[in-house]
């Protein structure tokens, strides 16, 4: 009797086992028929392609979808901006040297910029505590002729790239307390809004969505947080008229179009400080 | 005792079964039809590039976004989505025609929907995602960025605005833009 | 009995914990949000409060709640105390590491990039590696889990697995599979760029990665409400369950179909083809199969226990039901929720219609609906159930009970309901303030502050639960109750075939579906030069 049982007990299993692998077989094989092959086939000659396109297509190995014909496309390259955040690239800025940097900077960028890149003069931008990423694209783009300025564009363009990096390292490691990004940013009002909310009319995102550090926006978006507020000034208006065009897609041209020419001078004052 | 007897639950189930699977087929053959008769694909395109080269590249160079009529009449709309704003922030297509809309971002995940039709697509660095559509109502329609991408993402919003047909008049090189940009 | 009661409470402890605070979280969030203005709102907060209420919610109630459940089940289903108690012990100090080092990342901003994580957004390492600490602790209690099925089987042979541990080891199969996805993707993938040891990702890798684990966890977290439908609730209604069978079948299915289904999440991802998004739309399909049986199955079990009850004609053994225990009425609530969240499930899977939704307040409305509503809703009627014998009291207000599930269900319908219909306008997802200038924007305004009085409700109902715990509610009970009383099948089999009382063929079955639904999808990333993105560190200041 047990004996019957076992049998029948194993028969039942192996039923169920079998009935349990066929079903999900049929489901796979359905589904891949269908999705890899029947669909893409069907909806092939409204692309005006041939069946094999079309399932090259469905299954992912050329681009496009096998229902409709791929756009082509005929344009001319014209970057703003030479520099590419390769993983090269951030690895030379990473291991760049301080200290070829620093001697770079007292010989070269120190007349202007002043000692250890804190100048007071409202004619340059302070240097210490900029971001390296934000340094190294500048000077790149100067190099490159991105961006132009009568004194920087022969600066940077005598430098190689590996000095760049490291000038942009040197510069990226002054912490003292007068550095940029050291202070708070105190903001009144209106101000605070669009610092740290934004415009939603305007679509305008907060300042600090990119320039706050640790933002995680662009990696060349500066440190503007003690920046002398003529410079900031002058390159928002630069942006804005589009005589500095070397932000990649626009994105300071944009935001800074949108700006009048009072929100202009209050944000640039505001995020000088009290230096 | 409890109610109901062995082979009654094993019938009831079985036949609840069948109306399951009849259901689920239904819902396949309805996704299949359309499918195959409206052409109806998720938007996928395996094109792949770079997101550090793109501002480099040819199709996705600052001047060549925004639509574009181009040489064999299709009309393409490119759109770069980056952190915080579409380029263009406005785009002009014309109703009842086929259209496809390109976006790519240099550097994080974006997505957009236009709202009130149901163009939608993630829009991920790497890739060039694709969309094909025919809009048909006419009007500014909002499209937002609609995947987080940071702390601007409230903010990014582009228009896209669909014009009659007849309103829809590319230039000498089969560009157009929106009129207040 | 169970002899592990401080740990199972510690479990629970700590999972509504997490729960309560992210309620408060997600008020406020919902508040910010609306045309009224709220304190602090600024992006940074918004960002952090998200993450924190989604970890909390995804990750921390969800997995501790769990973990504390299946070693009840373990020990009350199968009449044995638990194996392995020390490692138990254990997994619960890992676990509450990570928890303490996610939330430590979040609270001092270093570690917004919300629930998800897309990359290249990056948090701080700890943030990464206290997640990875709460799955390991996790994967412990899936060990755990089927070493106790093993003795089990082996001390009975030929006798069936309880119903009730066998669901569970089906979720602890189900995780171990499910955990594979995030776990490469964090190991293999974030750490190596958070750390510096490479300064890119491959943003459709990762997300093709969280994809395997994304759709997959919200059925181990699902699992559990259906444990308590097949098992609790028709003892609870005073009947008996309608098939066993039926619950097996049930927990298979989810196990072979919850997981090569994930790109249902990526439908509108660029870097996945039509044909593989058909081939997981096809899968996604029949995982709704286990969930219209259960309907079947559970409501012909409420039938039962109502006509038994007197219940005549052809609705009247609703009315005859025993509404008054929590069990029973959670049932009923979680299956009214079912019948919206599990439609909205359908609409989703489908690609045409995914397309007017995918990232839209319909999203957000939808998984709160479903999991917050449904699966929540039962796991508060599980604690209901079992902590009497868990701390040898008994409750004294039943009624608060009520009140607390009817209060979760209303604010649920109430919350989620305008979210449904935002979605279909087009209102788009994650956004920390909205143009309410606008005029199509300033006519969603009155529905956001409808969802928001329905998130009041909500966090009502979550201190009320909270406070229905508390001992001081209690009296003594006469004596600890010897464990606890599964429901009885109304036939139960004294046998029941192989493959429904162990896992071999199943994950043979999963295997080969994964192979074939991930498997190219995967490698395509592997062949040639997959595109890298630039890691953007979202690390405060």
């Amino acid at each position: 009797m047990n004996e019957q049982n076992g049998d029948e007990h194993q028969k039942e299993d192996r039923r169920w086992f079998l009935a349990s692998g066929l079903i999900v077989a049929g489901v796979l094989a359905f589904s891949l028929t269908v999705g890899l092959v029947i669909l893409p086939i069907a909806q092939a000659p409204n692309a005006g392609i041939d069946a094999w396109t079309a399932i090259c297509r469905a299954m992912g190995l050329s681009p496009g979808t096998p229902a409709q014909p791929q756009p082509p496309s005929n344009a001319r390259a014209a970057p703003v901006s030479q520099v590419r955040w390769t993983p090269k690239t951030l690895r030379t800025l990473a291991v760049a040297d301080p200290r070829p940097g620093a001697a770079l900077a007292e010989a070269v960028c120190s007349s202007c910029h002043g000692e250890q890149g804190m100048t007071i003069s409202d004619d340059f931008p302070r240097l210490a505590g900029q971001s390296p990423q934000a340094i190294y694209k500048q000077l790149s783009d100067y190099k490159t002729g991105a961006r132009y300025h009568p004194q920087m564009t022969p600066v940077a363009q005598q430098l190689t790239t590996d000095q760049l990096a490291e000038v942009a390292a040197y510069f990226g490691g002054l912490h003292e307390d007068i550095a940029l990004g050291q202070a708070q940013v105190l903001a009144e009002d209106d101000m605070a809004r669009l610092i740290l909310r934004g415009d939603p009319a305007r679509r305008l995102p907060p300042c600090e969505s990119c320039h706050a550090r640790g933002a995680g926006g662009p990696p060349e978006a500066p440190v503007i947080a003690g920046q002398n507020a003529a410079y900031l000034a002058r390159q928002l208006h630069a942006y804005k008229a589009g005589a500095r065009r070397n932000d990649v897609y626009r994105r300071m041209r944009d935001i800074a179009g949108k700006l009048s020419d009072d929100e202009i001078t209050r944000l640039s004052e505001t995020y000088q400080g009290t230096y | 005792m409890t109610g109901v007897r062995e082979e009654d639950v094993v019938r009831s189930e079985l036949r609840w079964g069948l109306v399951t699977i009849a259901a689920v087929s239904v819902i396949m053959i309805a996704i299949i039809f359309a499918g195959v008769a409206m052409h109806i694909n998720p938007p996928s395109n395996i094109e792949r590039v770079n997101p550090q080269d793109l501002h480099l590249s040819a199709e996705f160079t600052e001047a060549n976004l925004g639509t574009r009529v181009e040489a064999n009449g299709q009309i393409t709309s490119r759109i770069v989505a980056t952190q915080f704003a579409f380029v263009p922030r406005c785009v002009v297509l014309p109703a009842d025609t086929p259209v496809t809309m390109r976006f790519s971002s240099p550097d994080v995940i974006h997505g957009i929907l236009v709202s009130g039709t149901n163009v939608n697509t993630m829009v991920v660095p790497g890739y060039v995602a694709q969309v094909h559509t025919v809009f048909r109502k006419t009007g500014d329609l909002l499209m937002p960025c609609h995947e987080f991408c940071g702390l601007g993402h409230s903010e990014m919003l582009a228009t896209v605005r669909v014009v009659p047909k007849a309103d829809f008049k590319p230039g000498p090189d089969g560009r157009v833009a929106c009129a207040n940009q | 009995m169970p002899t592990n009661r401080r740990l199972i409470i510690s479990h629970f402890a700590v999972a509504f914990a997490a729960f309560l605070a992210a309620c408060a979280l997600g008020v406020w969030q919902m508040w910010v949000r609306s045309p009224l203005s709220g304190p602090q709102d600024i992006p940074e907060r918004y960002y952090q409060s998200v993450t924190a209420h989604g970890v909390s919610m995804a990750f921390v109630l969800t997995t501790f709640f769990i973990m504390g459940f299946g070693y009840y089940v373990a020990e009350t289903a199968l009449k044995r105390p638990l194996p392995g108690r020390n490692w138990a012990r254990a997994a619960f100090g890992i676990g509450v590491a990570g928890v303490l080092m996610a939330v430590v990342s979040i609270a001092s901003g270093k570690a917004s990039v919300l629930y998800t994580f897309y990359p290249p957004l990056t948090a701080t390492v700890w943030f990464y590696v206290g997640l990875v600490l709460v799955v390991a602790a996790s994967w412990i209690w899936c060990v755990l889990m089927l070493v106790a099925m093993g003795s089990f089987k082996k001390a009975n042979p030929g006798v069936p697995v309880p119903l009730a541990m066998y669901g569970t080891v089906a979720n602890a199969v189900m995780w171990l599979w499910t955990t594979v996805g995030v776990s490469a993707e964090i190991v293999f993938q974030i750490i190596p760029a958070v750390m510096g040891w490479t300064q890119t990702i491959d943003v459709g890798l990762s997300r093709t990665l969280f994809s395997w684990t994304l759709h997959a966890i919200v059925y181990f977290w699902l699992i559990p409400a259906y444990i308590a439908f097949y098992t609790m609730a028709p003892r609870a209604a005073g009947g008996r369950l309608y098939s066993e069978t039926m619950g097996r079948l049930t927990f298979v299915l989810f196990l072979l179909y919850s997981l090569p289904v994930g790109m249902h999440h990526l439908f509108m991802d660029p870097e996945h083809s039509t044909g593989f998004k058909f081939v997981q739309m096809s899968l996604t399909a029949l995982v709704s199969v286990p969930t219209l049986l259960t309907v079947f199955t559970i409501s012909a079990s409420m039938e039962l226990a109502g006509r038994l009850r007197g219940g005549k004609g052809l609705f009247g053994w609703i009315r005859a039901l025993p509404w008054e225990r929590p069990m029973v009425l959670a049932t009923g609530l979680a299956f009214f929720m079912l019948w919206f969240g599990g439609g909205g499930g359908l609409i989703n899977m489908s690609y045409g219609m995914n397309a007017m939704i995918h990232n839209t307040s319909w999203v957000t409305a939808h998984f709160h609906l479903i999991f917050g509503g449904t699966v929540v809703i039962m796991y508060f009627a599980i604690i209901y159930e079992i902590w009497p014998s868990l701390t040898h009291r008994q409750f004294r207000s039943v009624p608060l009970q009520r009140l607390q599930l009817w209060l979760w269900a209303i604010g649920m319908m109430v919350m989620t309901i305008p979210w449904h219909v935002l979605g279909l306008q087009g209102q788009w997802r994650r956004v920390a303030s909205f143009d309410y200038s606008d005029p199509r924007i300033a006519a969603w305004g009155p529905w956001v502050v409808v969802s928001l009085v329905g998130g009041i409700v909500l966090l009502v109902s979550a201190v009320l639960f909270v406070w229905n715990l508390i001992p001081r509610r209690y009296s003594p009970a006469l004596e600890p109750k010897p464990g606890y009383a599964f429901a009885l099948a109304a036939h139960p089999p004294h046998r029941v075939p192989g493959v429904l009382n162990g896992f071999v063929l199943w994950n043979i079955l999963v295997a080969v579906l994964m192979a074939a639904a991930y498997g190219f999808p995967i490698l395509q990333f592997f062949l040639g030069d997959s595109p890298q993105a630039v890691i953007h560190p979202v690390t405060g200041g």
